[in-house]
């Protein structure tokens, strides 16, 4: 049976809206579909492993940033060779604003982030919370986002999608998350993938086929997540 | 306006307000105070100014309400006419409202001392206006982050209200964030700061915000100075405390562990107020009150069935109310809403593990995001008999199931169902 490897980027200090939850749904929705899943996670200082199917980030708070700031720059050509390798990635509010050009804090402390977008931050006055709905080639995808940076991408970054509700990227040109390769990027938490369970399959199938294998989807039963989303669907920001 | 003249206008204007209200349906019993606050801005301070004893202040995202109590009983006990606002009652509006019930007609309060259960955010407008004696600061932990933005705010919160006693803090030794800032206070100011805490041994039951969260069992930061009143072990309700380095051991009363830590923090604080009392009579003293599962909120509706209601209000009161009853023997309904008082992010529903439930099933969820409730429990295998969004008709479903029957529920999940329970059922 094919193991496929979760790696998990700074658990112990990019945790603070539950993005577990990603991690949690990725190993066990591996497990439904019939294959082994395996999580590692990377803490600061080490390096990381072979053979890794999948990366998973997650938000943080500012000063936990600081913290992983000078140990992503050390992780960075690893990171850049499996983006490379088609390898697919979900990064979180503040992992995803770390996977572009930098940081520029409301001091304007300058943060540099690892240039897997094209994209720049710049600290905000004040925080963007509420419900978030995007449209996006993956369909509707749910989320909660807790953000003060404004992310601005740069002219040929795809996006993740397109708001429908909600600020995304910056509040300003309706864009939402950023996408390179089998690389992604959002502010969505809610966590984001049991929420949004297409996307987080389309993950694993990405995954499945990097090792030759066929993916052929399980039948999982869906009802509880497609009930949240409907719920989702009808909030407010 | 002299201090007298405020403390008998504000009162009087306070009594108007409430008696001209108890004439109508329903609540508003803030408003008396939201009135006199806005009117005489020196009202509450200069009404507490009478206590001879002054203000204590409790805080922390967890546990405030019962551990004022613990410390309300323990200075009664000893013959303090100690006076505390209602539970809920935390904002400036709130402990001015409660001021005013309590004060005589002439705007005295015949009272030695305050003890006032402060809400983290209220904390910073509130200290200013009653300037503290000492403050009890409990626990940092995630809590409503769509209102807070991150922990460190809440932290910031709390560190102001610290920073505002005249004579001191206790702080918990076992609380990264605490324990920092109780070393900057001891730094730089004249200020007592002492600890409470848990033994090494007990730390998987009492998990920091970091811990709560992490992988890896890294060492979580704690206080260099040794705490003075110490959790050392329990088993079963038998609880033994290290104060001052000596072992005392008693049965407590008091359900569910983290009230074991809350008791510490007490003990800790009344130490202060009434350094002559012997800890000995103190511990005996404890051991006197009681405390019921929850909150001790337990109805009798009119088919006889008995359910009992517990607050979860983000990742560690959730753990705690798992952590405390038995889930094999019980039938449980989990009420999630995500209004402003609940947290409209329900993400933190994720920050808690359901592994105590596991392999026992969930008869309910409701609220507005039973549905997300839900489906936590299907990714940690628990399984969920119905999801009925209305509160009132779960709460028909769950009634009908036999045995004990348990209701964890946010805040104004807990309201709706208050409202109906005062109606149609029988307070135990």
């Amino acid at each position: 049976m094919t193991t496929i490897n979760i790696l998990h980027l700074y658990p112990n200090e990019m945790n603070t809206y539950g993005d577990h939850g990603n991690g949690l749904a990725l190993k066990r929705r591996i497990e439904w579909h019939g294959f082994k899943a395996m999580v590692h996670y990377h803490h600061p200082g080490s390096s990381i492993p072979k053979n890794i199917d999948i990366v998973v980030g997650g938000g943080g708070q500012d000063s936990a940033q600081a913290d992983v700031q000078a140990d992503i720059l050390n992780i960075s050509d690893a990171l850049h060779k499996l983006a490379a390798d088609d390898v697919p990635m979900l990064m979180v509010c503040g992992t995803y604003q770390l996977f572009g050009h930098r940081y520029v804090t409301h001091t304007g402390d300058a943060v540099k982030g690892i240039s897997l977008f094209d994209a720049e931050t710049v600290g905000g006055p004040k925080r963007m919370i509420g419900n978030v709905m995007v449209e996006s080639e993956f369909g509707t995808l749910f989320g909660f986002e807790n953000h003060s940076g404004q992310t601005t991408l740069g002219k040929s970054q795809e996006a993740l999608g397109r708001v429908l509700r909600g600020n995304g990227n910056n509040g300003r040109d309706k864009t939402e998350g950023a996408r390179t390769k089998n690389v992604f990027g959002t502010y969505m938490h809610g966590p984001f993938l049991p929420n949004n369970p297409a996307f987080c399959d389309y993950l694993i199938k990405l995954a499945v086929q990097n090792r030759s294998d066929t993916f052929e989807p399980k039948q999982i039963d869906d009802h509880l997540a497609e009930l949240a989303r409907a719920g989702a669907r009808k909030r407010s920001y | 306006m002299t201090a007298q003249l405020t403390n008998f206008a504000g009162t009087v204007i306070g009594k108007l307000v409430r008696l001209s209200l108890s004439f109508r349906r329903g609540g508003g019993h803030a408003l008396p105070g939201l009135v006199v606050d806005s009117l005489l801005p020196k009202y509450v301070f200069s009404m507490l100014s009478q206590l001879p004893e002054g203000v204590v202040v409790v805080t922390g995202t967890n546990g405030k309400t019962t551990t004022t109590k613990i410390i309300i009983h323990l200075l009664r006990a000893n013959g303090k006419k100690a006076l505390t606002n209602p539970t809920g009652s935390n904002m400036v509006r709130g402990v001015a409202s409660a001021l005013i019930g309590k004060a005589t007609f002439f705007g005295k309060l015949p009272y030695d001392i305050a003890v006032l259960e402060i809400d983290e955010a209220s904390a910073r407008l509130l200290v200013n206006k009653i300037k503290p004696r000492w403050v009890l600061a409990l626990n940092v932990s995630r809590d409503q982050l769509d209102r807070y933005g991150e922990v460190d705010t809440i932290a910031k919160h709390i560190g102001a209200t610290m920073r505002a006693a005249t004579e001191g803090v206790i702080a918990n030794a076992n609380d990264p964030h605490l324990a920092k800032i109780g070393a900057e206070i001891a730094a730089k100011t004249t200020a007592t700061v002492d600890y409470f805490g848990f033994d090494g041994s007990l730390r998987e039951h009492f998990p920091s915000d970091y811990e709560l969260a992490a992988v890896s069992k890294t060492k979580a930061e704690t206080a260099t100075k040794k705490p003075a009143v110490k959790l050392n072990k329990f088993s079963g309700q038998n609880v033994t405390y290290e104060i001052d380095g000596q072992n005392y051991s008693a049965e407590l009363n008091l359900s569910g562990q983290h009230n074991f830590l809350n008791g510490t923090a007490a003990l800790a604080l009344v130490r202060k107020l009434l350094p002559e009392v012997s800890d000995a009579d103190l511990m005996a003293e404890l051991a006197k009150v009681s405390l019921a599962f929850g909150r001790g909120e337990t109805y009798k509706l009119r088919n006889g069935a008995q359910v009992e209601l517990v607050l979860v209000k983000n990742p560690a009161s959730f753990r705690q109310a798992l952590a405390s009853y038995d889930a094999k023997n019980s039938q449980l309904m989990i009420a999630i809403n995500d209004n402003i008082a609940d947290s409209r992010d329900v993400s933190w529903l994720w920050d808690v593990s359901f592994s105590p439930l596991a392999g026992n099933l969930v008869a309910l969820t409701s609220g507005q995001r039973a549905a997300d409730m839900a489906l936590r429990l299907q990714y940690d295998d628990v399984q969920v008999l119905a999801i009925e969004p209305d509160p009132k008709t779960a709460l028909a479903q769950l009634s009908q199931r036999p045995g004990r029957k348990v209701i964890l529920a946010t805040y104004t999940a807990m309201l709706q169902l208050y409202r109906f329970l005062s109606k149609n059922a029988e307070k135990i």
